[in-house]
């Protein structure tokens, strides 16, 4: 299944996620009714009815009373939906707020502790070769466990957390393995699903929370009450429990949720991180790792149970069982990745710091262990990474979210050919705006003229020198590097405070300005960068699917093939060829489109905006269109490929880097 | 059944009332953190700016041959300096942390700066390529910590803006959000270091 079909499924499965959120809402409402007619018939033969206005005082015992079902109903909906309503909305900063509230603090991209920079680099050459911006991390320094995830709704506001364990006790292979599941988390859409399950999950949890609440604040207050109150304290106590009950239930459904959705994928996503490294070692060796150390996967952060489906290992020891781990067992998986395996963990030393008799004691580690006998069902087929093939024909589109080890190969000796400056500039804050500001100077001179008064007016004085002592590294560069440099800054940027941003958006804005036409990089470096960037400063809204039909978006559609065909091609034949190439894959979906002249670049971000409502499917037909009009002219430009890229990234499909001989289609 | 009315009325009145707060607290837990985060910008600049000095001042040593005193208060401000970040990166909501730090730091640039004083006696240490390079690395280290504290001020602000205005004040109050501090420079020689020209 490639990407699109991922994304389909991932889709569908938010459909089973409303579906058990309803049969979930129901039993709650049906058990808070129970527990709540029960609590009135009781006290009804404890003969206080006179302080409870009842009028059915001979009939109390029974159990079915409409009126009061409907105020229990409504009562018990309307706080889950608040509940569930509150956390989305609470959750609308995306990945970042995720990754504060489990703990997490940002790792200055900047970072030259040799621990921290391990994982950076690991993660902006994955980043870097799945073609998506490199995403910010967050470390949680106080976990000893060996756990990561993955937080967000798109790839834009994606961030990847880390645990200390896992960053002092994995090495670069197996860190690798982890990353790459997490990222496949990114790519196969399942971020947004989890991000979505934990409003969700809060709404029905939430009532057990109330009951908690409830029973510690009468316990609390106690000594304040005079003494004749004991009988309403028994009373909210009783309250208390009565939620407390119904709220286990809600408790036992968010887990089945939370287990009947992320397990697949949990599987899938240890397969793709084998697809993309090419490595069954890394992701194997880790989850060994996980199952010989006394911490295994612990996440003791109180958020770990509405989130612990986001988490690469289980966060906590499931109560009930198979039934509710939101994860595959251990061996299970680790068996998937490594079928030869002899069954033993390595001896995992605790890092310093932390105390190794405060561990938990039931841990996946000790069960799994009693569990190794299954190894000869599997040992005569081979490991996961052996089979795999390194696709070397594939088209580019068809990888879209499917990054290779050849990709991966290809980012690192990429990154390796840019000058040391230009890399430490990109990483911190202050310099990354240089290098987008030098990325922008034009090379003739009347223009960079222009250019650089307006920097050495309005910008930093600092930063406009440094702008011009990187400007001949960065002028000097292969042009196939320039469009991972972009992807390489953005996490700096983010670090930029609202007010830094605002000032370099409008020096980016008067940079393109500074010449006539918007020229195609200008155009593909401002997408790239307000995309990934600007979800930093603005609220941003989950990507909705609006159209499950390209035929309202005719003209957009019809806009977009005429840029890219006016783009690649001057003389105006050879563009209408190029769009009707385009248009003839589109013309499957019912679409008949002319070619529209266009003036500017800027009218495709409109149309561009739109098409990113489409559902997965339909993107897959547009992207081939765009790139069917791109290869009609038979050869392929840095820069068509470039824009091809932005095309892709701004629908949300990240499209790894052209490999050199790859074709496109 | 008449009474059940107020009852729900109270008890939506209630739970907005619980949503709202619950959403005060969050915008303050979200703007701490921002500011935590961004002081984590400052931290790494100054790390690579006490990781430069000793080099710079090894290298000093071999030409300066009178004011050894110089050099040795550069390495003790630099040592005072490094404790000092130590703690305020522990807990950059700590407003004490951050006051001694940015002493510490002022001390440091105080030094730093008679030291390059001294430096102009020795034309053949100014022209040495080690101390070029170094004294160029310092500089745009002491560039990035200048946009670093820029972004953390602004991030400080916005908090302390926000936990002190009505009625949020009430729940940082409850909560004991403490007041932030900025980090500013306390050394004349810094204050005035950037020159805008308009030409």
């Amino acid at each position: 299944m490639d990407f699109f079909g991922h994304q389909d499924v991932a889709r569908k499965k938010s459909g089973v996620m409303v579906v058990l959120f309803f049969c979930a809402v129901t039993t709650i409402v049906v058990a808070a009714y129970l527990v709540i007619a029960f609590g009135i018939s009781f006290l009804n033969t404890k003969g206080l009815t006179s302080q409870v206005p009842h009028k059915q005082s001979s009939s109390g015992l029974s159990l079915w009373q409409p009126r009061l079902f409907v105020i229990v109903g409504l009562g018990t909906v309307t706080i889950i939906l608040i509940g569930t309503l509150y956390k989305i909305a609470a959750l609308r900063g995306g990945g970042r707020v995720v990754a504060e509230s489990l703990g997490g603090r940002l790792v200055a991209a900047s970072s030259r502790d040799s621990k921290e920079r391990k994982i950076l680099n690991v993660i902006e050459e994955m980043a870097i070769a799945s073609g998506m911006p490199v995403p910010p991390v967050y470390l949680m320094d106080k976990e000893a466990g060996i756990n990561a995830f993955a937080a967000g709704y798109s790839p834009d506001d994606a961030v990847i957390g880390v645990t200390r364990g896992t960053m002092e006790l994995l090495d670069r292979d197996e860190l690798q393995g982890v990353i790459a599941h997490e990222f496949s988390h990114i790519l196969n859409g399942d971020m947004r699903l989890n991000i979505r399950m934990i409003g969700v999950i809060h709404g029905i949890v939430i009532i057990g929370m109330l009951g908690h609440i409830l029973i510690r604040s009468t316990f609390y207050s106690s000594s304040h009450r005079r003494r004749n109150e004991g009988q309403g304290k028994l009373a909210l106590l009783g309250i208390g429990v009565g939620l407390m009950v119904v709220g286990s239930l809600g408790v036992f459904f968010g887990k089945l949720i939370k287990a009947s959705i992320s397990r697949q994928r949990e599987f899938l996503a240890d397969a793709s991180a084998v697809q993309f490294t090419r490595d069954s070692n890394g992701i194997g060796d880790a989850l060994k790792k996980i199952g010989g150390y006394t911490f295994g996967t612990t996440i003791t952060s109180p958020r770990a149970e509405e989130m612990s489906h986001m988490f690469f290992g289980p966060g906590l020891q499931s109560m009930l069982g198979s039934i509710t781990a939101t994860h595959p067992p251990l061996l299970q998986r680790i068996q998937r990745v490594d079928p030869g395996w002899d069954g033993t963990y390595p001896k995992v030393k605790t890092p310093r710091g932390f105390d190794p008799t405060s561990a938990p004691k039931s841990l996946s580690a000790s069960k799994s262990r009693r569990m190794v006998d299954t190894t000869s069902s599997l040992a005569g087929s081979q490991r996961l990474g052996d089979t795999m093939d390194l696709q070397p024909a594939a088209h580019a589109v068809e990888q879209i979210g499917q990054p290779t080890r050849a990709h991966l190969e290809y980012t690192v000796r990429l990154l390796a050919t840019l000058p040391d400056p230009v890399t430490c500039a990109a990483r911190e804050p202050f310099g990354a705006r240089a290098v987008v500001y030098a990325m922008l100077l034009h090379e003739s001179n009347p223009h960079q003229e222009t250019q650089l008064k307006r920097l050495r007016h309005y910008a930093d004085t600092l930063v406009y020198d440094t702008t011009l002592q990187i400007k001949p590294l960065i002028q000097q560069l292969d042009p196939s590097v320039r469009l991972p440099l972009v992807d390489m800054v953005v996490p700096a940027l983010r670090e930029l405070s609202p007010t830094q941003y605002r000032a370099f958006e409008e020096n980016i804005q008067a940079l393109i300005a500074a010449d006539d036409g918007l020229d195609l990089f200008e155009w593909v470096l401002q997408r790239v960068v307000m995309h990934h960037v600007s979800p930093n400063f603005h609220r941003i809204d989950p990507p909705k699917t609006r159209h499950r039909s390209l035929k309202s978006l005719a003209n957009q559609c019809a806009l977009l093939l005429s840029g890219l065909a006016f783009i690649g091609n001057d003389d105006r034949s050879r563009a209408n060829h190029a769009f009707t190439q385009g248009a003839g894959l589109l013309s499957k979906a019912g679409l008949a489109l002319r070619p529209i002249r266009v003036k500017s670049l800027a009218v495709i971000d409109g149309a561009l905006d739109d098409l990113s409502e489409v559902t997965p499917r339909l993107k897959r037909i547009v992207i081939e269109a765009c790139a069917a009009c791109i290869v009609a002219d038979k050869k392929v430009t840095t820069r068509e490929a470039e824009m091809l890229r932005a095309i892709s990234d701004s629908l949300g499909c990240p499209m790894p880097p052209l490999l050199p001989g790859q074709s496109l289609t | 059944m008449e009474g059940l009315i107020p009852m729900i009325v109270v008890a939506v009145v209630v739970l907005i009332l619980i949503v709202w707060i619950a959403k005060m607290y969050n915008t303050l837990v979200d703007f701490r953190n921002r500011f935590k985060n961004a002081f984590s910008q400052i931290d790494v600049q100054l790390k690579r700016r006490y990781d430069l000095i000793p080099n710079l001042v090894e290298t000093a040593k071999g030409y300066i041959k009178h004011e050894r005193e110089t050099l040795e208060a550069v390495i003790a401000a630099r040592n005072q300096a490094v404790s000092a970040e130590k703690t305020a990166a522990n807990s950059p909501d700590d407003a004490n942390a951050i006051r001694q730090l940015m002493g510490a730091e002022g001390v440091l640039t105080g030094a730093m700066g008679r030291l390059f004083a001294v430096m102009e006696a020795y034309p053949d240490l100014k022209a040495n390529q080690n101390m070029m390079q170094l004294s160029e690395e310092l500089t745009s280290t002491e560039n990035k910590v200048a946009f670093a504290r820029q972004a953390y001020n602004d991030a400080v602000m916005r908090y302390n803006t926000y936990r002190e205005s009505f009625p949020s004040n009430i729940i940082s109050g409850m909560f004991s959000f403490k007041e932030a501090q900025p980090f500013e420079i306390e050394d004349q020689a810094q204050r005035q270091a950037p020159k805008v020209s308009f030409t």
